[in-house]
């Protein structure tokens, strides 16, 4: 099912921006609820003024903006056909899609309106997918459940030359628990069109949510992930995020942690390759006093690769007892390859213990000279060095099978002898 | 530990004010005629006013950096700045040729009695000028030059115009543009090849007038294989409005020499402190910059080094001293453009009250390059609740052959420390002091004797009173 093809009116302005477009859009999606279709006429408004202003922004610092522009793209996928999932609605467990959810009970999602992205950086992409998202995956836990059996969600690329848009919606409510495994791939070579998924979570209080997220995109496709997570007093949430598909990859992740007692802890890594651009942007705030963060970046680049990260870590005046980590080591494996680290910290509050850490170095000659003394060629040594370089990453899966696939897609990436 | 009624007057040390009249005004504002006005004045060449007015219009049309820097930039009134004050032109050789009004003004300040003790050379600048200049005979016997700029560009041409705007061109951004147009006073220093400087020159700057803006240009040229010390000290009195200093200052290390650059600034609160600070280094060579920021309202002053030369070595000691109203905006920028070139950044800055600190840094190592090695640490104290402090570095390294580690941290001084010391009998003030000395003490060991003492009490000042 594909929505029909829209010119594009300008040679660098995408279709998406064009009137009849978004009318006969709308026009299809005249059976969504009033709140829905004045909550995306908002936002394509919205991203219509958005247009136009060129100024700079030292968001997107480092990073080549054109390389994620939506005017690459001419046409607007169906997104319910990338979106796959166990369907669950049982013991307190609800894991629906937001078609579906809006369907049943129109007004359910109402709260879509007040919710926020990232916002470090990707503000047309998120305004985007509020105009566009056809579809998404909605959780909800229910309080006091504990569901152990974690969930997997499947999000696939639409073909070359589409965009689809995702919005998705995990609520924990208070003392819930949930393991949350999210595989953004290709099925085959010719997906590689543009997914951009924005993702809002809520951890209620004293809820834990451990995510785990698996990119592996083909590597012509276009991935922008905006996620932005509200955590409550004495939650607790960790995310894992694995990127290692697509050429261009925009990562905004932010975690407010908006009580006392939250704990947020984000743990990426990167393998780039070929002419891979990766670009994550974090944000760790902290609004509420003894709040604890921890964030641990970690890239090992190949090839023609640049990674980009840029981190802040945002204490305010109120949020006094934070304790608050970042750290980003980047291994350099390739003579052309680049790293560009921007950690940053603002810190308002005085009783903090703020820290960060980055580092961007080569193989270390002696390990390397140790594996080829023992016969060991050096490609294989590479892939190893690698492998346990990005091993403090992949342990914090925490889920035997997970960690296997990991290990197996990173050597994957490595050139065979 | 100091009495209090000793560091009372120490205190005021820059703040009092002589009326002094002015043989050379250019009025109020910024437009062609000043520029003209000010390179007549001074009888300058044609090709040095064609540099002051390309670089007028640059400045027209820069855009302030509030984009990424303060806001509080968009306080200047670029209009109500008057851009030279003097009363001569040339400046004198000995004190007593120094008029009275300015003779105060030094004396109170302690520059002569500092010249007799330990400098080499002496500058002392009063609002657009020099008002004395002086070194040993000695020196000028080798073949040091250590003069003004007008003097430097007329006279010694072929050592100064070759590097003039070459390491900071004038468009670089905003303020160096402005310092271009309006330039004045300031050294130009050429120590020739092998000669080592036993003792440092000295350059003081100070500010008598209100509404005034200050803008000196330093060139220092290191000959092969030569060592120099440098260091600069900067006051004026608090006025109720705002007032300018936006200095360029460059330095050049040829083959094997090495410059030590220290700069003590202790502006007033009313003084916008936007200096352009950037050093190339040769093969060999070494550059230090050791920068101290304790007074103005707003410094944005990001020193660089440019390691054009294979072993090159750049470093940046600083520390920063924000207290209520002050924002320090300070950093580094290390660029290496030659393999085996070594940086190392040390930054400290400790936030008092409302003060705001701020650390922007600048890495970049390009992937042809081998062996390139920096370190970066900054570490920052905050004392009160409301103090603010930031880090925003910015790191690029390509390929495989270079490493760089950067690493900061914030802190407060803990009630254990505090609880400690008071047990021991000192005040509480007392014993923040001792911590806040104690975070900056080993950066403070790397200058030299004289104003590591002199650190050590300014610090003790700004800290009296902030804590309870």
């Amino acid at each position: 099912m594909k929505t029909a093809l829209a010119p594009s009116s300008g040679t660098s302005k995408s279709f998406l921006g064009a009137n009849e477009f978004f009318s006969s859009f709308s026009d299809k999606k005249s059976w969504e609820p009033e709140w829905l279709s004045s909550h995306r006429k908002t936002n394509w408004n919205l991203y219509q003024s958005l247009s136009g202003t060129k100024s700079k922004d030292d968001r997107w610092r480092f990073s080549p903006r054109s390389r994620f522009s939506y005017s690459k793209v001419s046409r607007l996928s169906s997104s319910s056909s990338h979106l796959s999932f166990k369907a669950v609605d049982e013991s307190g467990v609800l894991v629906s899609s937001i078609e579906e959810v809006t369907r049943d009970q129109p007004d359910y999602l109402m709260n879509f309106q007040e919710l926020k992205g990232p916002e470090l950086g990707a503000q047309e992409s998120f305004l985007l997918a509020c105009a566009f998202a056809e579809n998404g995956f909605h959780i909800r836990v229910g309080r006091n459940v504990r569901h152990t059996e974690p969930i997997v969600i499947d999000h696939t690329s639409p073909r070359s030359d589409e965009v689809a848009f995702h919005r998705n919606l995990i609520v924990m409510e208070p003392n819930s628990e949930l393991i949350l495994i999210e595989r953004i791939s290709s099925g085959n070579h010719d997906e590689s069109g543009f997914l951009t998924n924005l993702t809002n979570v809520k951890v209620g209080n004293g809820a834990k949510l451990h995510r785990i997220l698996i990119q592996n995109l083909d590597l012509n496709s276009t991935f922008h992930n905006l996620e932005n997570f509200e955590i409550q007093r004495n939650s607790c949430l960790r995310n894992v995020s694995i990127q290692l598909g697509s050429a261009q990859a925009r990562i905004e992740t932010k975690g407010n942690l908006l009580e006392t007692g939250a704990n947020f802890e984000n743990y990426a890594l990167t393998l780039g390759k070929k002419d891979q651009l990766i670009d994550t942007r974090t944000m760790q705030h902290h609004l509420a006093s003894n709040g604890r963060s921890d964030l641990v970046c970690k890239n090992a680049l190949l090839d023609d690769s640049k990674i980009v990260f840029s981190g802040l870590i945002k204490v305010d005046e109120r949020a006094s007892f934070s304790d608050a980590l970042q750290t980003n080591r980047n291994l350099l494996m390739s003579s052309d390859c680049e790293a560009d680290s921007l950690p940053g910290l603002e810190i308002l509050a005085n009783e903090v213990k703020c820290s960060h850490g980055a580092t961007s170095s080569r193989v270390d000659d002696k390990e390397l000279f140790y594996f080829l003394s023992r016969g060991i060629h050096k490609s294989e040594s590479e892939k190893l060095i690698a492998l346990g370089f990005l091993d403090e990453i992949i342990q914090k899966i925490n889920l035997a099978d997970q960690i296997e696939i990991v290990r197996g897609l990173i050597s994957g990436s490595f050139p065979k002898n | 530990m100091i009495s209090t009624n000793e560091i009372k007057i120490d205190r005021d040390k820059g703040d009092f004010h002589y009326e002094t009249n002015y043989a050379f005004d250019a009025g109020i504002g910024l437009n062609e005629e000043v520029v003209k006005y000010i390179s007549e004045v001074k009888n300058e060449d044609e090709w040095i006013l064609d540099f002051r007015l390309k670089a007028l219009s640059t400045f027209l049309r820069k855009p302030l950096p509030t984009h990424w820097g303060s806001k509080d930039l968009e306080s200047i009134d670029f209009d109500v700045i008057r851009y030279y004050l003097s009363k001569g032109q040339k400046p004198s050789r000995s004190w007593d040729e120094v008029p009275d009004d300015v003779k105060n003004t030094f004396d109170r300040l302690g520059i002569p009695e500092q010249e007799r003790k330990f400098l080499a050379g002496v500058e002392a600048q009063f609002d657009s000028e020099a008002a004395y200049s002086r070194m040993k005979k000695s020196l000028e016997e080798k073949g040091v030059l250590f003069v003004g700029p007008n003097e430097g560009l007329k006279d010694h041409p072929d050592i100064f115009k070759k590097w003039f705007g070459k390491v900071i061109p004038s468009s670089d951004n905003k303020f160096s543009a402005l310092n271009s147009a309006v330039f004045s006073g300031g050294s130009f220093i050429y120590v020739p090849p092998g000669l080592k400087l036993e003792q440092p020159l000295q350059a003081y700057f100070r500010i008598n007038a209100e509404n005034f803006g200050q803008f000196e240009r330093t060139l220092i040229i290191a000959d092969e294989g030569s060592e120099i010390t440098y260091m600069e000290g900067c006051t004026a009195p608090k006025f109720e409005t705002a007032t300018l200093h936006s200095a360029v200052v460059e330095l050049v290390a040829l083959k094997g020499s090495k410059i030590q650059y220290i700069t003590v600034q202790n502006w007033s609160n009313n003084v916008f402190n936007l200096v352009t600070k950037r050093a190339l280094a040769e093969e060999d060579a070494e550059v230090r910059w050791i920068d101290c920021n304790i007074g103005s309202r707003l410094t944005m002053k990001y020193p660089g080094v440019i390691l054009k030369g294979r072993r090159a070595r750049g470093e940046v000691l600083s520390i920063a001293l924000a207290n209520d109203g002050q924002h320090q905006d300070t950093g580094a920028k290390m660029v290496h453009a030659a393999s085996e070139t070594t940086s190392n950044v040390i930054s400290k800055s400790i936030s008092i009250g409302k003060g705001r600190s701020t650390y922007r840094g600048l890495i970049q190592m390009p992937g042809h390059l081998n062996h390139c090695r920096n370190n970066t640490e900054c570490d920052a104290l905050l004392i009160n609740n409301n103090s603010h402090t930031d880090t925003y570095p910015a790191i690029t390294v390509k390929g495989d052959h270079n490493s760089v580690q950067h690493e900061a941290s914030v802190s407060k001084v803990s009630a254990e420390q505090i609880f400690y010391l008071k047990q021991r009998g000192l005040s509480e003030s007392e014993a923040m002091s001792m911590c806040v000395n104690g975070f900056v003490n080993d950066l403070i060991r790397e200058f030299p004797m004289e104003y590591s003492v002199e650190l050590k009490r300014l610090i003790e000042l700004e800290m009296e009173g902030s804590v309870g």
